[in-house]
């Protein structure tokens, strides 16, 4: 967790930069303080930001929101609801897929979407 | 930080002029690349996108076990740090104080890094083990704090700027004497007395340039927009 923490900390402070935010501007667009910012740029704080507001920042920086959530240690929201409505079943696939290549869940998840079109469909 | 080596000074003196063309000359750097002066100064981008340095928030007072401290810079790291205790964003107060640090730290890294640097003995003396090149405390009044407090003044009260302002301001560029303002006796210092009187005198004008009333006072003294007595008039 550490180590993640701090990869995420660094790629936040290089982009940040890169899009020519401050610090105490960047902070109060993701409404947190500076020195939270500054704990979470070295990899010192205790909880990474909220999905919401890692949200925010990928958006600001515009970056890929999920793939940040991810990085930061946290999950979406909308995966967290996804999970809980389904307490079994979608551990389970979660589980299934584990160790699937990149590629081979963006394929499944193509077969899913055809699926579920298939459903809708009259 | 133990204090220098007595009867020395760790950097060279300089004048009050000197030290306010290097304020300036950063300011024109920061315009030559296109980018506006705004007020408030915008301070941390001098510090994160010109300057290139990292630039911290966080508990100094921990980390160099030291009460007192506000700020600090690492020459070798590039790194400035000021305390969390003057975060604007937990302690709204503290905005012209963050503010003032910065620009000091500022002042350090323009005015002392490269005397630092061709004296290695006093680099020496200050930064190793990862110590910091100056620590910075309030009231510290050496030559070296002095001078970026000076600087820092400089920065972030520009003298055109502030001449504008002023005379937008009282609509006139008049200096204003002491006699003109309401002075009460809260304290049993007269001078102190009086500070606080100029000080709440020129609070709306700090405000417009996000520095705390003291630093703006000071700065408008400095310039004999703020004076003790008017001179006599010849005419």
């Amino acid at each position: 967790m550490g180590q993640r923490k701090a990869h995420f900390g660094t790629m936040l402070r290089q982009r940040r930069l890169a899009k020519g935010y401050s610090l105490r501007k960047f902070a109060e667009l993701v409404d947190v303080s500076p020195t939270y910012l500054s704990l979470v740029e070295t990899g010192k704080a205790e909880y990474p930001p909220s999905a919401e507001r890692v949200r925010v920042m990928a958006e600001l920086l515009g970056e890929d929101p999920d793939q940040w959530t991810a990085l930061a240690g946290r999950m979406p929201e909308d995966v967290k609801g996804i999970i809980l409505n389904e307490p079994e079943a979608m551990p389970a696939l979660l589980r299934a897929a584990r160790g699937m290549s990149a590629d081979q869940l963006r394929e499944l998840t193509k077969q899913i979407e055809r699926k579920n079109q298939e459903g809708k469909e009259p | 930080m133990s204090p220098p080596p007595s009867g020395r000074h760790r950097v060279p003196f300089l004048h009050e002029k000197r030290i306010e063309r290097e304020a300036d000359l950063l300011l024109a750097e920061w315009t030559a690349k296109g980018n506006p002066v705004a007020l408030p100064i915008p301070l941390d981008d001098l510090v994160e996108l010109h300057l290139e340095l990292t630039y911290e928030v966080e508990d100094l007072r921990e980390r160099l076990k030291d009460l007192g401290v506000l700020g600090a810079i690492w020459f070798d790291e590039n790194i400035i740090r000021i305390d969390t205790t003057l975060d604007p964003r937990e302690h709204p107060s503290m905005l012209g104080r963050f503010n003032f640090t910065l620009a000091h730290e500022i002042g350090h890294w323009r005015l002392h890094r490269a005397h630092l640097r061709a004296n290695p003995d006093e680099a020496m003396l200050f930064e190793t083990n990862a110590e910091p090149a100056f620590v910075c405390r309030d009231g510290d009044k050496r030559p070296e704090e002095w001078q970026a407090d000076a600087f820092a003044g400089c920065l972030l009260m520009p003298r055109p700027r502030l001449r504008e302002a002023w005379a937008e301001w009282r609509g006139a560029d008049d200096p204003l004497a002491l006699t003109d303002l309401d002075v009460r006796a809260v304290h049993a210092d007269r001078k102190l007395n009086e500070n606080l009187a100029m000080e709440q005198f020129c609070r709306p004008l700090a405000e417009r340039f996000a520095v705390s009333a003291p630093a703006m006072r000071i700065r408008l003294q400095a310039m004999e927009l703020l004076v003790r007595e008017l001179e006599p008039r010849l005419f």
